[in-house]
């Protein structure tokens, strides 16, 4: 396997602060990844600099051995590098169907004057097909501001897949979700990544989510990667336990 | 009370309905889909009118090309306008449209040269010449009251504003409910997920800035030809806030809302001069006519307690977050 996202000495500080103070590790294709750390450890700030929603102060991201780390957003998530977002961005006047709808990429019909009738089409069979998968199909043409906080996250899952990506940032894709929701969740998730060969990079306070889905586990603490390997690796690391536990235990 | 009864006078509202409708139709397009808070409206509409006026009565453009020309040099202002200042956050964006549209009334009552300053239209032309630009329209006008058979001005007039005006609603509804215009409303309810999911956000607010300012453009057009002259004192902010009363008057997000905000803002603003019944009576003229400013804030406060969606909106997409 190679590496399909590279993350080199990234540091972003807000006002003298280093959110991520040069954070260094790679996603290889075809993996989960989950990304770790304790409260404030820079995750949030990191999935932002790699997804181009923060810029960074220093240091590279590459994606398919390009550089993404000075491009927009739209741009980043057109190549397959695409985001959720912790709360879930519900377009909540749209119905949950436009909501996948609008993910479609490549949509003709997007254009102003387009015809985009039987892109519209195809869209439409994989938007259901989606909704299916996650048990949304009941409410598709409900406003998706009657969802529950659970079915926005699952809605936020499956418009991000809309778009085909390739590597898929999931931004504590757990929070929220009702614990039998969570299995369900994961379950998804994995099927997709057997099926469709998504890559997925996940940041999740739930560390037994974590160990049990990631192939490879990051551990991130004060801006920097303090440890990197298998679940079982991570899991016996004494800087990792350090970093949650406080330097004074035991 | 002799107005009342009027069918001229009746046609002469419905004109300005007609035009206030092509204008609010711009930013229905603007804040409605896509969320842009545009209190500039009216520079758009004034570069318009005055486009065209300086075109015909200056360059003695015929008014065929000079319309046309106008409502492309509108839209184009919209893309100036927006390139520098659509990147920054809303309420900064909204601050900016209103220094533009007051910068296009300076400019244009200093201007003395170019626009015939606080003269107005009439002079644009040479010292002592009372300058004209709708000769060509007067006779396309006469022509179409002939082919229809309308013995009035203002009816005529009211045939085509709202021929014009139904045209463009038709074309609007047609492309907002295109993937296209779903992508707008994506933007509306949240630009950050829009970008997320590939959608180039800037470029769709600059399309949509200059087809709102361009419909601003048509509006212009038709102000400029109802009335014969204009002057910058036509143009002040308050008629982009006429705009927005209409917009909400209507409701926010759907096309045919806005010729019926403003069929009800034309009817109440005309209709409150007629009250002149004791005890309003006791008023003269010139202070009933603020009567009406108090009536359409009445019925603005009214709609936003009792009907928040306005006239057409849906009160479920209301209580969303």
């Amino acid at each position: 396997m190679s590496s399909q996202l590279e993350v080199r000495e990234v540091a972003r500080a807000f006002g003298g602060v280093a959110a991520v103070d040069g954070a260094t590790f790679d996603v290889e294709a075809g993996s989960i990844t989950g990304l770790i750390g304790p409260n404030g450890a820079g995750k949030s700030t990191l999935f932002n600099c790699i997804t181009g929603y923060v810029r960074t102060d220093s240091g590279s991201v590459l994606f398919d051995g390009q550089r993404v780390d000075r491009s927009a957003p739209h741009r980043i998530a057109r190549r397959g590098l695409v985001r959720t977002f912790q709360t879930p961005r519900t377009l909540t006047r749209m119905t949950v169907r436009e909501n996948v709808l609008v993910a479609t990429p490549g949509h003709p019909g997007e254009r102003l004057g387009g015809r985009g009738r039987r892109a519209e089409r195809e869209a439409d069979a994989r938007a259901r097909e989606l909704l299916a998968l996650v048990g949304l199909d009941a409410h598709a043409d409900a406003l998706a501001g009657t969802l529950s906080g659970g079915q926005r996250k699952l809605l936020d899952l499956v418009r991000a897949l809309q778009t085909r990506p390739r590597l898929l940032l999931l931004d504590e894709p757990m929070a929220g979700v009702s614990p039998t929701l969570r299995v369900e969740l994961l379950r998804h998730i994995l099927e997709l990544r057997a099926r469709d060969g998504i890559t997925l990079l996940i940041v999740e306070h739930d560390l037994d989510f974590v160990m049990n889905a990631s192939d490879r586990v990051v551990v991130l603490n004060n801006g920097r990667v303090i440890a990197e390997g298998t679940p079982d690796e991570v899991r016996g690391d004494e800087r990792v336990v350090d970093a949650y536990l406080g330097t004074h235990h035991g | 009370m002799t107005a009342l009864v009027s069918g001229e006078f009746w046609a002469f509202v419905g004109v300005v309905a007609g035009i206030y409708t092509i204008l609010t139709l711009g930013l229905q397009l603007e804040f409605g889909f896509t969320g842009l808070l545009n209190f500039g409206h009216v520079g758009f509409m004034a570069i318009g009118a005055y486009t065209m006026a300086i075109l015909v009565a200056k360059e003695g453009l015929s008014m065929w090309l000079a319309a046309p020309a106008a409502v492309a040099v509108s839209g184009a202002a919209g893309l100036l306008l927006g390139l520098p200042s659509l990147r920054l956050r809303a309420d900064y964006f909204a601050i900016v449209t209103i220094a533009f549209s007051e910068i296009v009334r300076y400019v244009a009552t200093n201007e003395n040269a170019l626009t015939g300053g606080d003269q107005g239209t009439i002079a644009l032309g040479k010292v002592g010449v009372a300058a004209q630009y709708n000769g060509q329209w007067t006779r396309f006008q006469t022509w179409v009251g002939d082919r229809l058979h309308i013995g009035s001005k203002d009816v005529t007039m009211l045939v085509i504003v709202w021929a014009a005006a139904i045209v463009l609603l038709a074309l609007t509804w047609l492309a907002v409910r295109t993937p296209w215009g779903r992508v707008l409303r994506a933007i509306r309810e949240d630009e950050d997920a829009a970008a997320s999911l590939g959608k180039n956000v800037l470029a769709y607010k600059l399309q949509v800035l200059v087809l709102g300012s361009a419909l601003a453009g048509v509006a212009g057009l038709f102000y400029a030809w109802q009335f014969s002259f204009f002057s910058p004192g036509d143009f002040q902010p308050l008629l982009t806030f006429f705009a927005w009363m209409i917009l909400i008057l209507g409701g926010l997000g759907r096309v045919w809302a806005v010729p019926v905000g403003a069929a009800v803002f034309g009817f109440v603003f005309a209709g409150t001069r007629f009250l002149d019944f004791a005890p309003l009576s006791s008023f003269d003229s010139a202070e009933r006519a603020y009567i009406r400013l108090i009536v359409i804030g009445l019925v603005i406060i009214g709609l936003v307690v009792f009907r928040p969606q306005g006239l057409l909106g849906k009160r479920s997409e209301m209580v969303l977050e």
